[in-house]
């Protein structure tokens, strides 16, 4: 074979037909001698310019928002922009709006316990699920109960049973376990698909070399799983700092962030909550770098991956 | 020894979880459902009244009408975006690094609160918005356009802004595990693209659909602010009804509510179901 | 700390006697759902020796070297190395080491690190352990790449940074599970020299797990061919070659035909048998009894048999049997002949006939020609 495509190559993108002439022209030959890449067909354009509508769909929005926020004091809720300042980060942080530094200071421990929280019992989870054990089916479909089943639902669930036992709402028992009830599935998936891959042989071969069980788990399970190890984290994290039907009823008297900008939606109405928008943002994405930076650190180390099947 | 219950012990915790947080609550929801309630205190008893009461209700119908509307429109535009953006992902970027950055583009958004992307559009399509501003420079219309802010229009585009996702996501995998050769084989055979499209691709990718209609589905019947915002405050939806209830401390109909629509769901879920075997999808294991 | 790196769990014997003799007593196998996958295996393995477990998917090669390694525990039966019973305890205790099916190189170590990680499990402080992976690195001759990671190696130098992976430890017996599979052939026949030549400079046992007939007879001093969890045949390459003890030996080891007859006649120094359309055989009389009727098989090696056009005189010489050439498939060294045989019981005869007899008087697809062979190349199966 005279051209050594990648894998992905679409095909359907030869400009060969079916009714195509009997040999190609000279110099498409010779071009593809010389090591040319085939003409794409005109479903490649249409579908990337449908992509690029999609994200500028997707992100365009929050932009907007984003450019809002850095109004003037005279700014309002829509275009056109009046002036620059950073009036309106001033005001969120003052507190006269609302209590966002209250809404934050609480947010991201909780956050922070929650992702630590979930990496365990979903690694723990994924290594017990290798083998079919009783009732792992049961696990799994409660997970996917957990995943489907309306967030708010589960917060008055969660409520009412906490009122039921005589238990006060609050941030580490009812919110922590409702965001947990949340990630947990997600960190779970994340965990099927990375041990999907796990071959068993590296423990085996640990054992052989003389570790002991806890050894191999230290020196080559997590080490191996660790890109997967951060995803879950990532989802943790973010999932439950950004988590807001499930909490609605379970953190208390005192709110998160999303409970608090939900708040603001109500009743507030002046470019802070564009404001808070933006920091919230920031911080979720402050966050993500840091871990796909240490993947991406990760996986170039480990370049190309061995092929073990 | 130890070793036959480490399984057991390793799926401890998440079992812990998921009862404590997952099973007991909604069992608690079901038996609080035929509870009776005067206004202020629940009462422990046993009466359907609370079901009574909601089904024959009318509003109850227009609500779970509207959102079956909301979720039918949802889900179509959803579909289509996702599987073509799944598709132009998977078979049209060659480079596979590439491809893996544009997902992760796409999914980028979903990191950020679902609440502050909804309120994002409203300087889109306010009438003072982008888009009006837009249109009336490029000489399209006259006059502002009211019905993109506050309307059907706006609840389901907001609707499709943020659940997109959850159809992407596993209709890229599905793709991504379809055998590059079927495509030659298929054009060997002389199929043309659609064809190749229709009788391949679709059939193929059928597990994936059914997953992310099954997310996108119960993430809009299960809404109650998104419905609430984007349509100006006046519209309600199924749970934001139930939401209503619980703020005035009725818990028995708000937990009625809630089993009634678990149950629609449920219902929906077995018969989606039945075209995709889930444990396979997610686990990926041979 | 320790300044000289050896495995104290095992009492080695002194340096220079060849050491890992590994004895199976009664080693049986039984699955939770029933598979009997070892049945009551005996089995004897000299010091210092290369044995290769031969037999198909499934006969249960590889549950036995897993229970010698220690990765499976035996329903019944004892494991002895060195005449020490190792039954029942960890891999680390027995002096084994394995090299796995696909090697399971921690993709996330280096070579030297892969290496060391025996020594570092042990406690081994890093220098020195470093020191002695560098030493075995060497061994293997992939100081160039001690600093690469596995996936960064190809086929050939991943088996060898296994292999060193594997020897750090002094092993008595060195277990290796499909080591050549995942290469393709041409690194195959050269890798197979090394595991050779690497057994030989140790001077330790290897016990290699292959479904390929001619890598086991090619490095193996011992065979053990297998089958449903039995041992079928246990000796030397040559002997398990020319003179397979059953039929299952014989086909699984190729280059064999087996022909079956009934015996008419026998006496102390050979047995006579009655194949189909006249045909009968004599071949020499072996300690097994033989009764008058009953139904023998034996085998006569293909490099052993001739071919030749059909005399005019149709009458039967004995050892003989008559057919049509069905395929010619020219080998270089030999022509091998392919012959839709008259013997409804054995369809089909391969011949393989040396270049220059073939071609001083050649057949030709689809004539009619006599396999013939000497009397003292048949052999009776059991």
């Amino acid at each position: 074979m005279s051209d050594a495509e990648p894998i992905m190559r679409n095909s359907l993108s030869l400009p060969r037909s079916a009714t195509a002439a009997a040999s190609p022209p000279r110099a498409e030959r010779a071009a593809r001698v010389a090591g040319d890449v085939p003409r794409r067909a005109w479903t490649f354009y249409a579908l990337a310019a449908f992509f690029s509508a999609y994200v500028l769909f997707l992100y365009g929005p929050m932009l907007c928002m984003y450019v809002l926020s850095f109004q003037g004091p005279q700014g309002a809720l829509s275009f056109p922009m009046r002036g620059w300042s950073l009036h309106w980060f001033q005001q969120l942080w003052s507190g006269r709006t609302a209590d966002l530094a209250g809404a934050i200071s609480r947010s991201i421990p909780l956050a922070l316990i929650v992702m630590a929280i979930t990496v365990v019992f979903s690694v723990a989870a994924g290594l017990g699920f290798r083998r079919r054990v009783r009732g792992s089916s049961a696990i799994f479909y409660a997970v996917i109960v957990s995943l489907t089943a309306p967030g708010y639902i589960l917060g008055i669930g969660i409520g009412l049973m906490f009122s039921l036992f005589g238990w006060q709402t609050s941030w580490f028992s009812s919110a922590l376990g409702a965001h947990l009830s949340w990630t947990l599935p997600f960190g779970v998936l994340i965990t099927f698909a990375v041990f999907g891959r796990f071959n068993g042989a590296y423990e085996e071969a640990a054992r052989d070399l003389g570790a002991s069980p806890s050894q191999t788990l230290r020196m080559v399970v997590l080490p191996i799983l660790a890109p997967g190890i951060i995803a879950i984290a990532l989802f943790g994290f973010t999932l439950s700092y950004d988590e807001f039907a499930r909490t609605l009823q379970t953190t208390g008297p005192s709110n998160t962030v999303p409970i608090e900008i939900w708040s603001m939606t109500q009743n507030v109405t002046s470019p802070a909550i564009y404001a808070l928008g933006t920091v919230t943002t920031a911080v979720s994405f402050l966050f993500i770098g840091t871990a796909l930076a240490a993947v991406t650190l990760i996986q170039r180390r480990r370049a190309a991956a061995p092929r073990t099947h | 020894m130890l070793a036959r219950y480490k399984p057991y012990l390793q799926l401890a915790p998440l079992t812990a979880v998921l009862l404590l947080f997952v099973a007991a609550p909604l069992v608690l929801v079901v038996v609080v459902s035929f509870f009776r309630s005067d206004g202020f205190d629940t009462i422990p008893a046993f009466t359907f009244e609370n079901y009574h009461a909601i089904l024959s209700s009318g509003l109850t119908a227009s609500l779970y009408l509207k959102m079956i509307k909301y979720a039918a429109m949802t889900w179509a535009a959803s579909l289509v975006i996702g599987f073509f953006v799944a598709y132009f992902l998977v078979f049209h970027v060659r480079n596979r690094n590439l491809a893996i950055g544009l997902f992760l583009v796409c999914t980028v958004p979903f990191w950020t609160s679902n609440v502050i992307r909804m309120i994002s559009w409203m300087p889109v399509l306010a009438e003072q918005g982008v888009v009006n501003s837009a249109l009336l420079k490029l000489g399209l219309i006259r006059v502002p356009l009211r019905i993109l802010l506050f309307s059907d229009f706006s609840v389901v585009l907001a609707y499709v802004h943020l659940f997109t996702i959850f159809m992407i996501v596993p209709i890229f995998n599905s793709m991504s595990r379809i055998d590059r050769n079927l495509f030659e084989a298929a054009l060997d055979a002389g199929a043309s693209r659609l064809d190749t499209l229709r009788l391949v691709v679709l059939p193929l990718t059928k597990s994936g659909i059914v997953m992310g209609s099954i997310f996108v589905v119960t993430l809009v019947m299960g809404d109650f602010y998104v419905v609430k915002v984007m349509s100006g405050g006046g519209s309600a939806s199924v749970v934001s009804a139930m939401y209503d209830n619980v703020s005035t401390l009725l818990f028995p109909p708000a937990a009625a509510s809630a089993v009634i629509l678990l149950l629609i769901l449920t219902v929906l879920i077995a018969i989606l179901t039945r075209f995709v075997d889930v444990r396979q999808e997610l686990v990926q294991q041979p | 700390m320790a300044s000289t790196i050896s495995s104290p769990e095992a009492a080695a014997p002194a340096r220079g006697e060849p050491n890992g003799g590994v004895v199976l007593a009664g080693l049986t196998k039984r699955f939770a759902d029933g598979l009997v996958a070892v049945d009551g295996i005996d089995l004897r393995i000299e010091p210092g020796t290369y044995c290769c477990l031969l037999g198909p998917s499934g006969c249960g090669k590889t549950t036995m070297l897993r229970m010698i390694a220690g990765h499976e525990t035996p329903s019944e039966g004892a494991i002895l190395i060195d005449g020490r019973n190792v039954t029942g305890r960890s891999p680390r205790e027995r002096g084994t080491a394995m090299m796995f099916q696909n090697y399971a190189l921690f993709p996330h170590l280096s070579v030297r690190d892969n290496v060391a990680f025996a020594l570092r499990v042990r406690g081994i402080d890093r220098k020195a352990r470093l020191r002695e992976a560098d030493r075995v690195i060497e061994q293997v001759q992939l100081s160039a790449l001690a600093e690469r990671l596995p996936g960064q190696l190809s086929g050939g130098q991943q088996q060898r940074v296994a292999l060193a992976r594997a020897i750090i430890m002094r092993p008595t017996v060195l277990l290796l599970d499909e080591p050549l599979s995942a290469l393709d052939e041409f690194l195959r026949l050269q890798m197979r020299g090394e595991l050779r030549g690497m057994q030989r400079e140790l001077g330790i046992t290897f016990i290699h797990v292959t479904h390929t007939q001619l890598e086991a007879i090619a490095v193996a001093d011992q065979v053990v061919v297998m089958d449903k969890g039995r041992i079928a045949q246990s000796a030397p390459p040559r002997e398990i070659y020319a003179q397979p003890r059953t039929e299952y030996v014989a086909a699984f080891i190729g280059g064999q035909n087996v022909l079956h007859g009934q015996v008419t006649r026998f006496d102390d120094a050979c047995v006579t048998l009655a194949g189909a359309n006249g045909a009968h055989y004599v071949l020499p009389r072996d300690a097994a009894p033989v009764a008058q009727g009953q139904t023998l098989s034996f085998a006569v090696r293909r490099d052993r048999m001739g071919v030749s056009g059909e005399p005019a005189d149709p009458s039967f010489a004995p050892n003989t049997l008559g057919g049509r050439v069905r395929e010619l498939e020219y080998q270089g060294i030999y022509m091998k002949v392919s012959v839709a045989t008259d013997d409804p019981a054995t369809p089909g005869c391969v011949v393989y006939v040396e270049e220059n007899t073939f071609f001083r008087d050649p057949v030709s697809v689809g004539q009619r020609v006599r396999c013939h062979w000497a009397f003292g190349e048949a052999h009776g199966l059991a």
